[in-house]
């Protein structure tokens, strides 16, 4: 009983009200201080097959031989193509695959972003499993343009060569597509769409021959022309849209296939020289998170993933030995292990952060960090929640076994004192100069006398905080629509005027409020509305670390000083806050991280909008829609004290 | 159009040929584009309604036989299938779908009961019966996968009493047959595969093709004006063969690239040197026989077969009249020819090999390929654990003539359909196609959805029927022990109700089955509670039973040990040593 009333008396202690910035500062070093273990051999584990049905690298692979001259043939074949129309392309295409006595068909699609048209034509051909029933399918993909735009002239023509030689087994049990996409992430898009009907038959057109339930896709990135090239390694790309990721089987089976039985080394996250040291692996684990995070298609396979279809990219790196048959042999290889699949994929993991091309953190190790860094905000909400309750002017302690006031404590008591914190005391009753008033309480003949501000009762008007929330995550709205559907040779421009525009709105909002409603952006209501935008931010931080781990930590990271701006009327304070503020604008983060990463802004606006359009993309939602009206509400807050 | 022509004749030679011998059997050989050949092998036995009664079963096998009469089963249709006719290549199904299932097993049957409930009774006993003698899991035909076609089906033999005649049909997608279904389907056959046709038939051939399909039909036939029925058993066999595959040795089928040298190229092609070889696509039909084709000989005729007149062609072939076929035999074949040369019969000799050699040829004229009536396909659209929807395509090539047709679908219980989701549109008018519904709802655990609708489309229009459904949450008990990918969805049956048919098979287009993924939990879960509650209760058993079966002594009480010192001890253990020989 007595341990309850001291934790209830412990409520009004002031000391609970100054630990929550520690605390949150605590979450937020152990959440950084997380990932950064995980790394280490302790905290990660080897990959490993958990279905046993894949059974990678077990069989014998017998392509190549006479192979090698029709792969060859179709090479010259491709490269013939390059340089004609799409309708001329897509007929050579289908008449090769015709000749497979394969069923074949185009689907062509026409998106309109940005104000700009994106047309091109798939060509499928859909080998028919002759002891399959039609009900499951898997894809192979040789997209006719890679990620870098080149074109995949031995990609498609090694396609083009598997399919005929896959037509001569017998032992298929699924029924196998071979796709080729007019390019490498839109022209997927608009096929798995399309063969799920999920298409929006303006642009995309239906697909007139399908299969099966899509089992799992490999997609072949190899771009060398007609006279070949001897590559190194194989870089393994397993990010999907949304930092959706395949099943873990699925990468694993490729990278045994490849390094186990062809001897080809296999690189994740573009590490292509990764010694497998501390700083290697917290390299690839911070890219693979970046990759995830961003959410864009990182390849054709990157499509296939929202529909629950695992799918994975091989691209050729490097020059080394290893010749297209070596290839075309992982292939196979691959394929006869998707083949003995008798379940879909689901074994293995699904969230996961990869080190090195065998080792893995999984999401019960990892998580915890994203977690804490959104939990900061909460902590930081609900002291600010609770502030908001306390009368402005500041309480004595009354669950301080010292009272300050000597005129409370028994003579006895205060002989004993009088000792022992005689020096403390004298400068604590400067401080506490003047004596404040107190009010005298009976209930039942007892009395008490307390301080009066511990006695009032502080309303919280909630209204015209949550209306200016609101307010703000709907400002978030406008950069949305605008950055999805603005010309593309404008976006760059739109970009730096929104930048300029978003760094000042804060000013000028504060400054508008502050002129015309003084009674609006009372310090109260400040607080107020920071705690519940910081609560918000917290609880959207916490859904999303389940869904993309990534972007959560991302957002999380850079929203960190936003639980520690607070109101000051100190100018230079203010200034200081303002100035950090603006450089964590996520304008300005996104430009600054363009910089550091090299690309340009305005392709990556362009390939923005077209996510948001083709691919279902939701980062910018969680841009607009959340990281930035948190920024709007913290810079407010902290800008409404310059005004006073 | 003309080859259609000569396919009726073909079909209507075929069918005029009604057996007034007791037992008759006849391949019929089809090669198909995309370098296929089509086997159609019929076997076909009578015997008199009035011998069946009395057991006396003649060719008709007598442990079949038994099980029609326990079942009080008057017709049978039972269908074995893997694979997929592809009916925009090869055209026509063999005997126009009429003797063809869906994936996996179909059985439909008319059973004699005075009651739906007897006849249901007697149906279990046949699926029960059937399932032993076929080696398949026929036995799990139960209410859920019964239906009763009120459209779809009709009787093909004449039956005396048919008021009291009921149709029950079920499917089994998931089945997966195999040679052990083969080895009874021989066994039924007075030749046994020893003779006749039936020697071409193995599992290894057959199981490769990229269709095949099993069936057995037994209906009554009567003469016209005269009282004395028969009962007909037709056995039949429809495979699709790619030439290339079955060719392949049986000793050594891996299809290795083909040495350099024998690769043929197309030199055409600028690019065309001793390391790069474009294929060569010479549009020639290729060479094959009868024995690299089917792996092993034809030995003769069956000597049961009657040996006279359209009886006695026991191989025919359906070719184009240029296309070289020489025949290999030790003893005399006699040739004939029919159908404005198209169709070429062979009378086999008893007892000698017989092959049929077919050159490599470059053809002027196109294959023998009838167009099909009807054409139909149907996918699940959607994705996602909760819900789905069905999209059925059916189109009427025809520029003239309109179809009629009856849709039946037989759904599980645990996909729920939405009828007021149906929706039919014509691609060329708006009028709605459906003519007629029937529907009977799914009731969980006991009944499956049974929805028939009878179709008409307009000369050269497509149907797209669409619905809705739901997937069903199942108990864990429901879900297979196995692995698994998902649970299969019946083949929709589409009848073809006009134009007519022409024998009395009928006309029918079966779709491929469906996987439907269902939301699986995650069955390593409740074994791992169950191992770590079973380990908590091992715990606690153990101890409790610890502590009820000890005897606790006090320290005083335990015998001699009292005395201390090396006295003690030696005391000690001479007692124990006294103990344990004496046993006490």
């Amino acid at each position: 009983m007595a341990l309850f009333t001291s934790i209830l008396a412990l409520r009004h202690d002031k000391r609970i009200l100054r630990l929550p910035p520690y605390l949150s500062a605590l979450c937020v070093i152990i959440g950084i201080g997380w990932l950064l273990v995980l790394p280490l051999d302790e905290y990660s584990r080897r990959t490993y097959i958990s279905e046993n049905a894949i059974l990678p690298g077990q069989v014998h692979t017998y392509f190549g031989g006479s192979e090698h001259n029709v792969f060859r043939a179709y090479r010259h074949e491709v490269h013939g193509l390059i340089d004609k129309g799409v309708a001329e392309r897509s007929e050579r295409l289908s008449a090769i695959f015709h000749e497979q006595n394969l069923k074949v068909a185009t689907q062509h699609y026409n998106y309109t972003v940005s104000n700009r048209t994106i047309a091109n034509e798939n060509v499928y051909a859909i080998l028919q499993g002759p002891r399959a029933d039609a009900t499951e399918a898997i894809v192979l993909i040789g997209a006719w343009k890679n990620m870098a735009d080149e074109v995949n002239n031995s990609g498609v023509a090694l396609v083009l060569t598997l399919a005929r030689y896959f037509k001569r087994w017998s032992l298929w049990s699924k029924d196998i597509i071979f796709l080729i996409p007019g390019d490498s992430t839109i022209g997927p898009q608009a096929w798995v769409d399309a063969y799920h009907d999920g298409h929006d038959e303006r642009y995309v057109e239906s697909l007139k021959i399908k299969s099966g339930a899509l089992q799992a896709a490999v997609a072949v990135d190899y771009p060398a022309g007609p006279w070949g090239h001897r590559y190194d390694k194989l870089h393994v790309v397993y990010d999907g849209i949304n930092g959706q990721l395949p099943n873990l089987d699925l990468f694993n089976t490729a990278v045994h296939i490849s390094s186990s039985q062809m001897g080809v080394g296999s690189v994740i996250q573009r590490m292509w020289d990764h010694k497998d040291t501390y700083k290697d692996r917290l390299q690839t684990m911070l890219r693979g998170m970046l990759s995830q995070g961003l959410g864009h298609a990182t390849g054709p396979h990157s499509s296939f993933i929202p529909y629950h279809v695992d799918a994975i990219t091989l691209v050729t790196v490097g020059n080394g030995y290893h010749d297209e048959i070596t290839l075309g042999k992982t292939l196979e290889s691959l394929f006869r292990s998707l083949n003995n699949l008798l379940e879909h994929l689901h074994q293995s993991f699904f969230f996961y952060l990869l080190l090195q091309h065998k080792r893995f953190v999984s999401i019960g190790t990892y998580l915890p960090s994203a977690m804490l860094i959104a939990i900061n905000f909460s902590i930081t909400a609900m002291a600010l929640w609770v502030k908001s309750g306390r009368s402005p002017e500041p309480i004595a302690n009354p669950a301080s076994t010292q009272p300050k006031n000597p005129a409370f404590k028994t003579p006895a008591e205060k002989q004993k004192d009088a000792k022992t914190a005689e020096e403390e005391d004298e400068k604590k009753e400067k401080k506490d100069a003047p004596p404040r008033p107190t009010t005298l309480i009976e209930k039942n003949g007892s009395q008490s006398i307390h301080p009066t501000a511990s006695t009032q009762i502080s309303e919280r008007t909630l209204l015209t905080p949550l209306l200016l929330l609101l307010t703000a995550h709907t400002i978030g709205l406008l950069p949305l629509y605008t950055f999805n559907n603005w010309h593309a040779p404008a976006l760059p421009a739109l970009y730096i005027t929104t930048a300029n525009l978003t760094t000042l709105l804060p000013l000028i909002i504060s400054f508008l409020l502050f002129w015309n409603f003084p009674t609006i952006l009372t310090p109260h209501t400040l607080c107020l509305l920071q705690s519940f935008s910081l609560l918000l931010l917290g609880m959207f931080l916490a859904a999303l670390a389940t869904l993309n781990f990534s972007l959560s930590v991302i957002v999380g990271s850079v929203c960190v000083p936003l639980s520690f701006v607070r109101r000051t009327r100190h100018v230079g304070l203010t200034a200081a806050q303002m100035l950090g503020l603006a450089l964590l604008n996520p304008c300005m983060v996104v430009q600054m991280g363009t910089k550091l990463l090299g690309v340009s802004l305005a392709q990556v606006l362009v390939q923005g909008a077209v996510g948001w359009h083709v691919w279902g993309l939701w980062t910018q939602v969680v841009v607009w829609l959340v990281w930035f009206p948190a920024w709007l509400v913290g810079a407010v807050v902290v800008a409404s004290g310059m005004w006073e | 159009m003309l080859s259609s022509l000569f396919f009726l004749l073909v079909n209507a030679w075929l069918v005029g040929a009604a057996a007034s011998a007791d037992y008759h059997e006849r391949l019929l050989l089809r090669p198909l584009p995309q370098d296929t050949l089509l086997a159609s092998f019929n076997f076909r036995s009578n015997e008199s309604a009035a011998a069946f009664e009395q057991q006396n079963f003649g060719y008709f096998p007598r442990s079949f036989g038994q099980i029609l009469q326990h079942a009080h089963a008057k017709e049978l249709h039972l269908r074995f299938s893997v694979g997929r006719w592809d009916a925009e290549n090869w055209g026509q199904r063999p005997w126009s779908g009429g003797r063809e299932g869906g994936t996996g097993v179909e059985l439909w049957a008319w059973l004699e009961a005075d009651t739906e409930d007897e006849a249901f009774a007697r149906w279990l006993k046949l699926t029960n019966a059937l399932s032993g003698l076929f080696c398949a899991s026929i036995n799990f035909i139960d209410a859920t996968k019964t239906i009763r076609p009120v459209m779809a089906f009709a009787p093909e033999g004449q039956h005396s009493n048919a008021s009291r005649l009921h149709l029950l049909h079920g499917t089994l997608p998931h089945e997966v047959v195999c040679t052990e279904n083969l080895t009874p389907f021989l066994k039924l056959l007075p030749c046994k595969g020893k003779a006749g046709i039936s020697s071409l038939l193995s599992g290894h051939k057959l199981f490769d093709a990229s269709f095949q399909t099993m069936a057995i039909d037994v209906r009554p036939t009567c003469e016209e004006g005269s009282a004395t029925c028969a009962l007909e058993m037709e056995q039949t066999v429809d495979m699709v063969l790619d030439l290339a595959r079955a060719k392949r040795p049986k000793d050594d089928p891996i299809p290795r690239p083909l040495p350099i040298d024998q690769l043929e190229c197309d030199t055409s092609k600028p690019y065309n040197a001793h390391d790069s070889c474009y294929p060569l696509n010479k549009g020639t039909q290729p060479a094959w026989t009868l024995e690299e084709v089917f792996g092993r000989p034809l030995k003769g005729a069956c000597p049961l077969t009657g040996q006279t007149g359209d009886e006695a062609d026991n191989l025919c072939i359906n070719i184009p009249p240029e296309r070289t076929v020489e025949v290999k035999t030790s003893g005399e074949v006699s040739e004939s020819r029919l159908v404005a040369d198209t169709l070429r019969c062979y009378k086999l000799p008893t007892g000698a090999d017989v092959d049929l050699v077919l050159p490599e040829q470059k053809m002027a004229t196109d294959l023998v390929r009838p167009k099909p009536g009807v054409f139909a396909a149907r996918s699940i659209n959607g994705h996602g654990q909760e819900r789905g929807s069905i999209q059925a395509v059916i189109s009427n090539p025809s520029t003239t003539e309109a179809v009629e047709i009856v849709y039946l679908e037989s759904l599980p219980w645990f996909m729920k359909p939405y009828l007021h989701t149906l929706r039919a549109r014509l691609d060329t008018t708006a009028e709605s196609p459906i003519k007629e519904t029937y529907y009977s709802p799914a009731v969980d655990r006991k009944r499956g959805t049974h929805l028939e609708l009878r179709l008409r489309i307009p000369p050269a229009s497509t149907l797209t029927l669409t619905y809705d459904f739901d997937k069903a949450i199942l108990r864990y008990t429901e879900y297979p022990p196995d692995a698994n990918r998902g649970f299969d969805v019946a083949p929709a049956v589409i009848r073809v109700l006009s134009p007519q048919a022409r024998d009395h098979r009928g006309i029918y287009v079966r779709t491929t089955s469906l996987l439907l993924p269902l939301p699986t939990p995650d069955f390593s879960m409740p074994y791992n509670v169950i191992i770590l509650t079973s380990t908590v209760m091992a715990l606690g058993f153990g101890n409790i039973f610890n502590l009820l079966v000890r005897r606790f002594v006090a320290v005083d009480e335990v015998p001699i040990t009292a005395a201390g010192g090396i006295k003690g001890r030696v005391l000690d253990k001479a007692y124990r040593l006294k103990a344990l020989v004496l046993g006490g």
